[in-house]
């Protein structure tokens, strides 16, 4: 039983920054950022290529984050061509396709940066390795936890610092009305660019994190991560609500460790784990589905 | 020696040039309107004058023809760019503002429009006072609802704060497009006297787009007619001051020279 606890909060709060990154995208910025699937497993590839390479594990997650910030410029710049000078923000075609074009390119980059599909990290000091160094503690699963539970909590407070800045106003007005920000002198190209950037940045972050907590990275690691993401988000509004960016930013965090603790009860069950992918997916519709049948039975 | 605050002159717009769909919607446009001078242009459905506003603003760029403003041309200036001048109210009360963010963030963005934003606390104190001072005047209790989000006011709440966001930063020039016209008679005479107080307290140089003639009588201090692309007719305020609404529609049947049942339907 403790055991599904841990390993959800584990999970849950590994892959929250992703979590916050599809939110980003998803929700402030109304872009459905399918870049998501490449920039994971980028960090992970990033970092776990340095680290295996002898450098310090701080540097090589750092390394990371940058290259997936550097991933959602590349998504934002590509937007900019697809949509060529139309500004109607409802139309997702330029948004997906750039996405989808970005994330197809990094599956060869990630290969590119291991030099194999997947890159051991057993006899190498993580950063959590270093972390229990220097608190000179034995990393158990809850020290882990209590870790990533500070992280977490710091990168919300810092996001929701960002987002009340001047920028961050504009960067939210970006995805709430476009036409609007436009009109009062916002370049919305260069918000939307920076915004997909911070959101690719976090979402490698949690691939660096994973691939140092799990061992190892591995190409394929990313492969539903847009869905597992919006899983986190949806489930975090629902569960949680969302009365303000504020405590939506801490109910998506919520919404990561539940959906984690989910698939944790779900593998002790004995649901296979390549069923999970299906199983999210059908989560995610029916997370999307309780409002809608929430507002028919009040009304019946 | 021209002390006009905005002036256009041989503005064309062709749009789809060079294909089947092809349609001139402004030929030769030459106007300078002085600094302060609220302007009404008036004009049936596809007489040009929301492309003339679209034009000034930079929506698109022009087929020929140039718009300065304070003496700078800036024809060539990106939307955005230009935006830093020019405030905008649109028909639509949902255009002005960003609905899922409160009252008091949908103005301090307002309030950085002529600056570059930064990572500074978008919402300070010293903006909420002068954020309540501009909210104040409307009559509408908003100031005391400034952590409410947008999208829980009504249309007509929306639109005084869609004005209050367009002038809170003195613009150089403000467009506004049937900014009335989505309303109910009420709340739309309402947001007309906020329109005419906020113009004349800050000194606007104005250009107001309106389908409704009376509007365009009653408000302003020179009356524009378009038609077909052209401006057809061109009052100052003292011709315009001995007009009626019939008369206008004598006018513009004198000018257009077409029959027009259409028009003189949307026009009464």
């Amino acid at each position: 039983m403790e055991s599904i606890l841990t390993s959800g909060l584990e999970q849950g709060l590994l892959y929250c920054f992703m979590v916050l990154g599809v939110f980003i995208t998803f929700r402030v910025l109304d872009f459905p950022d399918l870049t998501v699937d490449g920039s994971l497993p980028l960090g992970a590839a990033v970092t776990a290529a340095l680290v295996a390479n002898g450098q310090s594990p701080l540097t090589a997650t750092l390394a990371g984050v940058g290259a997936g910030l550097c991933a959602g410029v590349v998504t934002g710049l590509l937007h900019i061509v697809l949509k060529s000078g139309e500004s109607d923000a409802t139309n997702y075609g330029p948004k997906l396709l750039a996405g989808i074009l970005t994330m197809t390119a990094l599956y060869t980059v990630n290969l590119r940066v291991m030099g194999r599909s997947n890159t051991p990290l057993l006899n190498v000091e993580t950063l959590f390795d270093k972390l229990a160094a220097f608190l000179s503690v034995s990393m158990t699963n809850w020290q882990t936890i209590a870790a990533l539970a500070v992280l977490a909590v710091l990168v919300k407070y810092v996001l929701d610092w960002f987002l009340h800045t001047e920028f961050g106003l504009c960067l939210q007005a970006t995805g709430d009305n476009e036409q609007m920000i436009r009109a009062l002198g916002t370049n919305t190209d260069f918000t939307r660019v920076i915004g997909l950037s911070l959101a690719n940045g976090l979402v490698a972050l949690s691939g660096s994190l994973v691939a140092q907590q799990q061992g190892f990275a591995d190409v394929g690691m990313g492969i539903g991560t847009i869905v597992a993401g919006l899983a986190g988000v949806i489930m975090g509004e629902v569960l949680f609500g969302m009365r303000s960016i504020s405590w939506v930013l801490f109910s998506v965090v919520g919404g990561s460790i539940v959906y984690r603790l989910l698939i944790a009860v779900s593998l002790r069950l004995g649901i296979a784990p390549t069923d999970l992918k299906l199983l999210t997916a059908a989560l995610v519709v029916i997370a999307l589905a309780v409002p809608t049948v929430r507002r028919k039975v009040v009304r019946a | 020696m021209s002390a006009a605050a905005l002036e256009i002159k041989g503005l064309r717009k062709v749009f789809f040039p060079g294909t089947a769909n092809q349609v001139v919607a402004l030929e030769q446009i030459d106007l300078a309107v002085p600094q302060a001078q609220f302007v009404s242009i008036i004009g049936s459905n596809g007489s040009g004058k929301s492309t003339l506003l679209n034009a000034t603003a930079g929506t698109f760029p022009l087929t020929a023809g140039s718009i300065e403003l304070d003496g700078r041309d800036v024809s060539k200036l990106a939307e955005h760019v230009r935006s830093r001048f020019v405030g905008r109210v649109f028909q639509d009360p949902r255009a002005g503002t960003a609905p899922s963010m409160t009252i008091e963030e949908n103005l301090a963005i307002a309030l950085m429009r002529c600056k570059r934003s930064g990572l500074r606390r978008g919402v300070t104190k010293q903006r909420r006072a002068l954020m309540r001072e501009q909210l104040g005047p409307l009559g509408m209790g908003l100031e005391e609802r400034l952590g409410a989000e947008v999208n829980k006011l009504s249309g007509g709440q929306r639109q005084a704060l869609s004005l209050v966001m367009s002038t809170i930063a003195e613009p150089r020039l403000l467009l506004l497009d049937e900014h009335t016209a989505a309303l109910d008679p009420k709340v739309a005479a309402t947001i007309m006297e906020l329109t005419g107080a906020i113009v004349a307290e800050k000194r606007l140089t104005t250009l107001m787009v309106t389908h409704n003639m009376e509007l365009a009588l009653r408000w302003g201090d020179r009356l524009i007619m378009m038609h077909g692309g052209r401006i057809v007719l061109d009052l100052d305020a003292e011709q315009k001051k001995r007009l009626g609404v019939s008369d206008l529609i004598a006018k513009f049947h004198e000018v257009a020279g077409e029959a027009f049942a259409v028009d003189r339907l949307l026009l009464d």
